[in-house]
């Protein structure tokens, strides 16, 4: 039976909303401040020992012999587990591309320094890492491939010899009629890029709990990933175990950002825990750990862009060529980061046409993973710095040159030359807030006086979109075969009426708990701490995905609805049998049901499940008696990509301006953010607190990505940044106070009318930073082309312009 | 490997334990006391993550031993609040969304305690100072910033009425 899912705050079955749209507090935040949620780390089993794993010190060798006997020996362990184990039990994981896997531990040779080659459980995680001193590891060094560009010449040293080469993918997408509108352009601007390493370091990192079960064979996973239910899927398919003999349990966690979940880590601890008989075996992944071999690091990027307009400045092509530096296999799943662009890939502008040459390397570098936003912030960073080189080179005002290139409001739905159809948007109207919002005119005066004393002082004035609720088919020209990311949910009423929700995603720090809350109260017109929400695991959880790509408050959102709507279809049924009257007839409101026309009908919906639940004499023959349902929502319209890659995949469109003023200081080449203002639109904002602080943190977030934020690596591809001494996060410093308005265009196609909004600002903050970081350098002839633009590299900058004292 | 017996008092409870020499405090307050709302963030004293008032001073209890802690004093966020409720700290973050994931949560309280205990009325720059040793990922500091604020009204009014009484 079809569910109509309501597609504004007006069609839930209540007068005036009181909780969904409202500020609303968290209903998690209690036991999170008082330190009573239990995190991956504090789950203590009997029996369970704890993991510390051996890593390669060299990028590239092979392992010539390995000694584990006098670890064996030590007191307290228990289990070690070396390639060759790896070998016998585990099969090469899934990869995107397909085929560029590598087995937990590197079993004939390491591949990146921090690669797995042996790993100990023993009672404590001191008597493991004792152990762990106590393997004799012989390795012959071999020749390291640190450059993606030298990788992809005949002669390379391979990091995947079976592959016969270092490429991972090279494809030439082209939409349109681009050699044409090339041919044809007024002006040609083209320009190179570079975005270096960085990553998603949330503040507690991947930890797991594993047991393998001797006699069944079934194995569970407590762990803080962000998908339990890819985790599952990931681990059957490594071990060869049918799906239903994995159960992963989801632990509330410390973030993830898209950069958590150590698949290589898990497996190890289950191979332990199968080679101590079973006994739980405990990984808590450290911090260096994570950075130097965990799901830590994006977007290793080099870029060639080159964008065309008309003598008027409306851009007619964009062409933009990358090569993505992947690292040493595919099964980080960094490779998807290249391929999300394609979401969004001409922004929020008209640019007719438009084509990708995508090349995917292999290096000798820790596997990439995903990151917030997953690619486009780099790609738009590329973008808006396009907009603004062809704006001066067209003595175009920056805002102005955006304004000329907006997709109308008139014009949505709007497919872009990439596939991705956008469902809605104001985006003038963003624009014309946001330089209301930062003062634009005033500013560029006080720029212009700043210019006379010789300070360096620049605005960027940067647009972008955010793709909300993310599918598999965007992803499909790296492998994904799906269409469709289904979440679900029960709802169900017990026998006194209270509520219960059973969800398949765990806590990670969206307020998403909170969100269901508010929905389900809403629909039944309760308060919101009278629904309880249960995280389950992937054995008794319906289809989830869990929070990843901007997509859990609208997919939740659907999901809870749908459910609610079925609990409403069926008491609704059990009202009309009790009132002698047709289901159809009968209405929720406010909680009650009624039935036109007859005053003297008016149930609650805690007396329909009773009489669900507790007056079988009462119903209807033959009907299920258990106000409860499920639904599992997946979005609507979508279409699997075509040769070209083009489809329907994300659902929504947000977007956003930000106007940033930055003052270099001209002696040390220091970026300071002066002002920060954004206006965005998202659509519905279901919990403007919420969405408020998603923005916040993505601004910070974006903030590091322009200034700070770089994963070093020296000679023979050796990390130089593995501890936060050296990989600088933004600090409360470094944020300055954020200025924001909003724009609300509803969704015509989602639940609720919502966007997709949780990467948020990550898409536009960087692009915006480095607008107005080349705007204050523009006066002197030089533009910062990397990212990050850290003070040594402005200042070398200044000293090739001359200005440097 | 050497052991060693502490006496130390947590959140107000007298403790004696033995404990190997290299054990640092954080992993005494979780392991050993089963005191796990103080968390680990990085294990090199960055992130703040593991901050734990040591005799009324901020502290990063993954850079200091637990043999050290022997005879002084420790609270962790476990101590806090009155059993049931919140303690105006945490009411502050939870009023102000000063929190998303939760994990740095606990430090920045503790430092925000030894703040407000020194000063009940701390300007932004204040704040900063004394918070800019704490990694937040989530939230980007905006929302923390005004829950110190909150925090600090809070405390202000506290004292008040506590004079009063």
């Amino acid at each position: 039976m079809t569910v109509e899912i309501p597609k504004s705050l007006a069609e839930l079955p209540v007068g005036e909303p009181r909780w969904v749209g409202r500020r609303v507090r968290r209903t998690e935040d209690a036991a999170l401040l008082t330190g009573r949620v239990e995190f991956i780390d504090d789950v203590q089993l009997p029996g369970m020992l704890h993991c510390a794993i051996l890593r390669s010190p060299f990028a590239h060798a092979r392992i010539t012999s390995i000694d584990v006997s006098a670890a064996l020996a030590l007191d307290g362990v228990a289990a070690v587990v070396t390639g060759a184990d790896a070998r016998a039990w585990a099969n090469p994981p899934r990869s995107a591309p397909e085929g560029w896997g590598a087995l937990c531990i590197a079993a004939e040779k390491a591949s990146f320094v921090g690669e797995p080659v042996a790993a100990v459980a023993a009672t404590s995680r001191y008597v493991a890492e004792d152990a762990l001193e106590l393997i004799e590891v012989d390795y012959e060094p071999l020749d390291v491939v640190e450059d993606p560009f030298a990788a992809m010449q005949p002669d390379s040293e391979l990091v995947h010899e079976d592959q016969g080469t270092n490429v991972m993918m090279q494809r030439v997408f082209t939409w349109g009629e681009v050699d044409a509108a090339l041919a044809g352009a007024a002006h040609t601007f083209t320009e190179r890029f570079r975005w270096n390493r960085l990553g998603a370091n949330p503040t507690e990192t991947y930890g797991c709990v594993c047991e393998w079960d001797p006699m069944s064979l079934d194995i569970v996973v407590r762990g803080a990933m962000q998908s339990p239910s890819s985790f599952a899927l990931g681990r059957a398919a490594t071990f060869g175990l049918a799906s239903n003999k994995v159960r992963v349990v989801g632990h509330a966690h410390g973030g993830s950002f898209g950069g958590k979940g150590n698949a290589r880590g898990t497996d190890i601890a289950c191979m332990l825990s199968r080679k101590a008989g079973g006994r739980p075996v405990k990984w808590i992944e450290d911090r260096s750990e994570y950075m130097t071999a965990g799901a830590s690091q994006a977007w290793d990027r080099h870029y060639e862009a080159t964008l065309t307009t008309d003598a008027e400045g409306v851009v007619t092509a964009l062409v933009v060529k990358l090569v993505d530096d992947i690292g040493a296999s595919g099964d980080g799943f960094g490779a998807i980061s290249a391929a999300k662009p394609l979401t969004a890939f001409t922004g929020p502008y008209t640019i007719p046409v438009a084509r990708y040459d995508l090349t995917l390397v292999a290096t000798n570098k820790v596997p990439a993973s995903p990151y917030r936003g997953m690619g486009p912030p780099p790609h738009f960073f590329v973008l808006e710095q396009m907009m603004d080189i062809a704006a001066r080179g067209l003595a175009i005002d920056p805002a102005e040159m955006r304004r000329r290139n907006f997709i109308p409001a008139d014009r949505f739905p709007y497919t872009i030359p990439s596939g991705n159809e956008y469902d809605s948007g104001s985006y003038e109207r963003v624009l014309d807030e946001a330089l209301d919002l930062a003062g634009y005119e005033q500013l560029r005066k006080d720029q212009a006086a700043a210019r006379a004393e010789g300070r360096l002082v620049g605005i960027g004035v940067a647009s972008a979109i955010e793709p909300g609720v993310f599918d598999w088919n965007a992803y499909a020209i790296v492998g994904m075969p799906q269409t469709g990311v289904p979440e679900g949910a029960t709802v169900g009423v017990d026998i006194t009426g209270s509520i219960t929700v059973r969800v398949g995603f765990s806590h990670e720090g969206q307020g998403q708990p909170t969100l269901v809350s508010q929905l389900v109260a809403e629909y039944f017109a309760v308060e919101m701490d009278a629904v309880r929400v249960v995280h389950l695991d992937t054995a008794s959880a319906p289809p989830s995905f869990g929070p990843g790509g901007s997509r859990l408050g609208v997919a939740i959102t659907g999901a809870v609805l749908g459910a609610c709507e079925r609990v409403r279809d069926k008491m609704a049924t059990v009202v009309a049998a009790i009132m002698h009257c047709d289901a159809g007839d009968v209405e929720l409101r406010d909680g009650r049901f009624r039935v036109a026309g007859r005053p003297e009908v008016d149930m609650t919906v805690a007396q329909v499940a009773g009489t669900m639940l507790a007056r079988s004499d009462l119903l209807p023959e033959g009907m299920d008696p258990l106000p409860e349902a499920t639904y599992v929502w997946t979005a609507p319209g979508r279409t699997p990509a075509d040769e070209e890659g083009r489809a329907k995949s994300y659902l929504t469109a947000a977007q956003a301006v930000h106007v940033v003023v930055v003052e270099i200081d001209a002696e040390t080449g220091v970026v300071e953010i002066v002002r920060y203002c954004l206006v965005d639109d998202c659509g519905t904002r279901l919990n403007p607190v919420v969405v408020e602080g998603q923005t916040d943190g993505s601004v910070a977030q974006g903030i590091g990505a322009a200034l700070y934020e770089e994963y070093v690596y020296g000679d023979e591809a050796q990390p130089l940044t593995a501890s936060f001494m050296d990989y600088l996060m933004p600090t409360i410093n470094e944020v300055p106070a954020i200025e924001k308005r909003e724009v609300v265009t509803p969704s015509p196609v989602s639940p609720l009318g919502a966007k997709g909004c949780g990467e948020g600002a990550m898409h536009t903050t960087p692009a915006a930073v480095m607008c107005a970081v080349n705007d204050a350098l523009a006066p002197l002839g030089v533009m910062a082309r990397e990212v990050p633009a850290a003070p040594n590299r402005v200042w070398n900058l200044l000293r090739s312009a001359g200005t440097q004292r | 490997m050497s052991e060693h017996t502490v006496e130390v008092t947590v959140n107000g409870v007298a403790y004696t334990a033995t404990v190997d020499a290299r054990t640092t405090l954080v992993d005494f307050l979780r392991a050993e006391l089963g005191l796990t709302g103080t968390h680990v963030g990085c294990e090199h004293g960055v992130c703040g993550v593991c901050t734990v008032l040591v005799d009324g001073k901020a502290t990063r209890s993954c850079l200091m031993l637990a043999v050290q802690a022997d005879g002084l004093r420790i609270t962790t966020v476990e101590g806090l609040a009155e059993a049931e409720g919140l303690h105006p700290i945490q009411e502050a973050f939870a009023e102000e969304h000063g929190l998303q994931c939760g994990f740095c949560t606990p430090g920045f309280l503790m430092a925000t305690h030894e703040l407000l205990e020194a000063n009940p009325d701390p300007g932004d720059d204040e704040i900063r100072d004394v918070l800019g040793g704490q990694l937040c990922r989530c939230t980007g500091y905006q929302s923390i910033l005004r829950s110190v604020h909150l925090a600090a009204s809070k405390t202000r009014a506290q004292r008040a009425a506590d004079a009063h009484a």
